[in-house]
């Protein structure tokens, strides 16, 4: 009996103790190359600078927001177009700081702390085979509007998110006046995208701007000739609790964000999405260059 | 006779429940929200039953006359080692069956009916031959006394007597086939996964219901209608849904 009781009260201050110790940082990310890199660097690096790290990451954009709000997620790569919009609303055109100054005020009342934005801009974009999009004389996204309109039957691959969000495949086609029909469009998962359209499947594809598979597969971007897409600069955003704990987070953090640029996305995503490197050999290849870790 | 009241109430209360229900989500502007997903509903669902129907369609026609060639006597030593990698095929998780048709196949609609197909095709295989295995040794016995062939012996002996089990397979396999579609989205090719997937991204949770309820209800409607299939095309005697 008395060993019984030995063992149950060894096992109780046992899993306290790990409670205690499990109060470790959740780095979240999202369900594509680029985000799932960041995840990876990010966990990493903190885990170098000797941090207790939890990665969670390939969810949808709002569930990781929501996860965030909650407490679930402390961490996670953000980009302000996608908070200003979909998480909070607003429909104004902005300029690229405006529009970062503006997600870290709202956020902030939400607990949450936007630090110093990357060069990084990855943006939506509309892509077609190079080849393909020079016959047809298409160059920017009113030429493709133009092209639809005159009775072109043009195909168009998109993932799941972009369809239906707000900053979406619908205003998007109000914005240029077009549509295309219901069986042109065919949604599937992110990364298929580029396959689909580089094997001919599709005319368009949406396009993340930092794709290195853009440039490998051949793809012209059509310019957003009425600016449409608002700024997705890749920022750190971190609940303001995490950064009360941790003083020197925002720092560290901000140097890493500073290293990130469009080219330097585009490459390291390339390294995952056309050399076939895994995601974490890339992110750690990263970090040791720069002499992170 | 009281059982038989207490029945008959137990009905009008699940039905006045369903009508509360009904008022309350019209009262909650929850049917007008859900109706403004009514169009995509509707094409998707088309191409939901088609999907279901091809790849389900294809599956029956080749796992019924597979499993009757597995279950005769020449081939009695290769059938449970083949039916060992039929067993082994359906672990498979189906989203793994669906990507590596796709790296065959490519994206789109025909590399999302093989993984279907692939995926349907074994239950219906392993019913039809586990049926006509248990037919009773007698009723063969029974059969050949009679001085039937080994053909007549199957259409008219083995096979009634297998096809409720045979019926059976079916209705797991076709019902699992529509709860199995909406991953078919993740290759590109349509069906009510897209209103899943999207709902779960956007955390959308009405989205997500407008995908949901209909493949709900599409599996409830395949499996009644083979039901009421078996109930009509399966002998009498032998029929066990007609007591």
């Amino acid at each position: 009996m008395n060993k019984i009781r030995t063992l149950l009260t060894g096992l109780l201050a046992l899993a306290v103790s790990t409670t205690v110790q499990a109060e470790s940082i959740v780095v979240g990310g999202k369900n594509f190359t680029e985000q799932q890199i960041l995840a990876s660097m990010t966990a990493q690096y903190l885990e170098a600078l000797e941090y207790d790290v939890e990665k969670k990451s390939g969810m949808g954009s709002a569930v990781l927001r929501q996860a965030q709000e909650n407490g679930q997620i402390d961490l996670y790569w953000e980009y302000t177009g996608t908070s200003l919009i979909n998480y909070n609303d607003i429909t104004e055109e902005l300029g690229p700081e405006a529009t970062y100054k503006r997600v870290k005020e709202l956020d902030k009342e939400k607990g949450l702390v936007w630090l110093e934005p990357s060069n990084a801009n990855n943006t939506y974009a509309f892509a077609m085979r190079a080849k393909d999009a020079k016959e047809r004389g298409i160059e920017t996204l009113s030429d493709l509007a133009q092209a639809v309109n005159d009775g072109k039957e043009l195909s168009f691959a998109s993932n799941a998110e972009f369809y239906a969000r707000e900053d979406g495949l619908r205003p998007l086609q109000q914005a240029y006046d077009f549509r295309f029909g219901r069986e042109n469009i065919k949604r599937m998962d992110s990364g298929l995208v580029y396959n689909a359209l580089r094997d001919g499947q599709v005319e368009v594809g949406l396009v993340f701007a930092t794709d290195g598979r853009i440039k490998a597969f051949d793809f012209v971007v059509l310019e957003d000739n009425k600016q449409y897409f608002p700024a997705y600069a890749l920022t750190p955003v971190v609940r303001e609790e995490t950064l009360e704990k941790h003083e020197k987070l925002d720092e560290q953090m901000n140097a890493l964000s500073s290293l990130l640029d469009d080219q330097t996305m585009a490459t390291l995503n390339a390294r995952v999405d056309v050399d076939r490197q895994t995601i974490e050999k890339v992110a750690r290849n990263f970090l040791k260059e720069h002499n992170l870790i | 006779m009281a059982n038989l009241k207490l029945v008959t109430m137990s009905r009008w209360l699940i039905l006045l429940g369903v009508f509360a229900l009904g008022v309350w989500s019209q009262s909650s502007g929850l049917v007008d929200d859900f109706l403004f997903y009514w169009p995509d509903i509707r094409y998707l669902t088309g191409q939901h039953v088609w999907l279901t129907a091809v790849s389900g369609g294809l599956a029956i026609l080749v796992a019924i006359p597979l499993g009757i060639l597995l279950s005769r006597p020449a081939m009695s030593n290769y059938a449970e080692p083949l039916m060992q990698v039929l067993n082994v095929g359906t672990t498979i998780p189906t989203l793994a069956v669906l990507a590596l048709s796709m790296s065959l196949l490519g994206i789109g609609t025909l590399p999302a009916v093989f993984g279907l197909f692939v995926a349907t095709l074994l239950p219906i295989t392993r019913n039809t031959y586990a049926g006509l295995k248990g037919v009773s040794p007698a009723l063969l016995e029974a059969a050949s006394g009679l001085g039937m062939s080994a053909f007549q012996r199957l259409i008219r002996v083995e096979l009634p007597n297998a096809l409720y089990v045979i019926f059976a397979g079916m209705r797991t396999a076709l019902t699992i086939n529509v709860g199995t579609v909406p991953l078919a989205f993740l290759i590109g090719a349509g069906g009510l996964g897209e209103l899943i997937f999207t709902g779960i991204d956007l955390y959308d949770p009405l989205m997500m219901l407008a995908g949901a309820i209909p493949t709900a209800v599409l599996a409830v409607v395949v499996d009644a209608f083979i039901a009421s299939l078996a109930f009509v095309v399966v002998p009498r005697e032998v029929n066990p849904s007609r007591g």
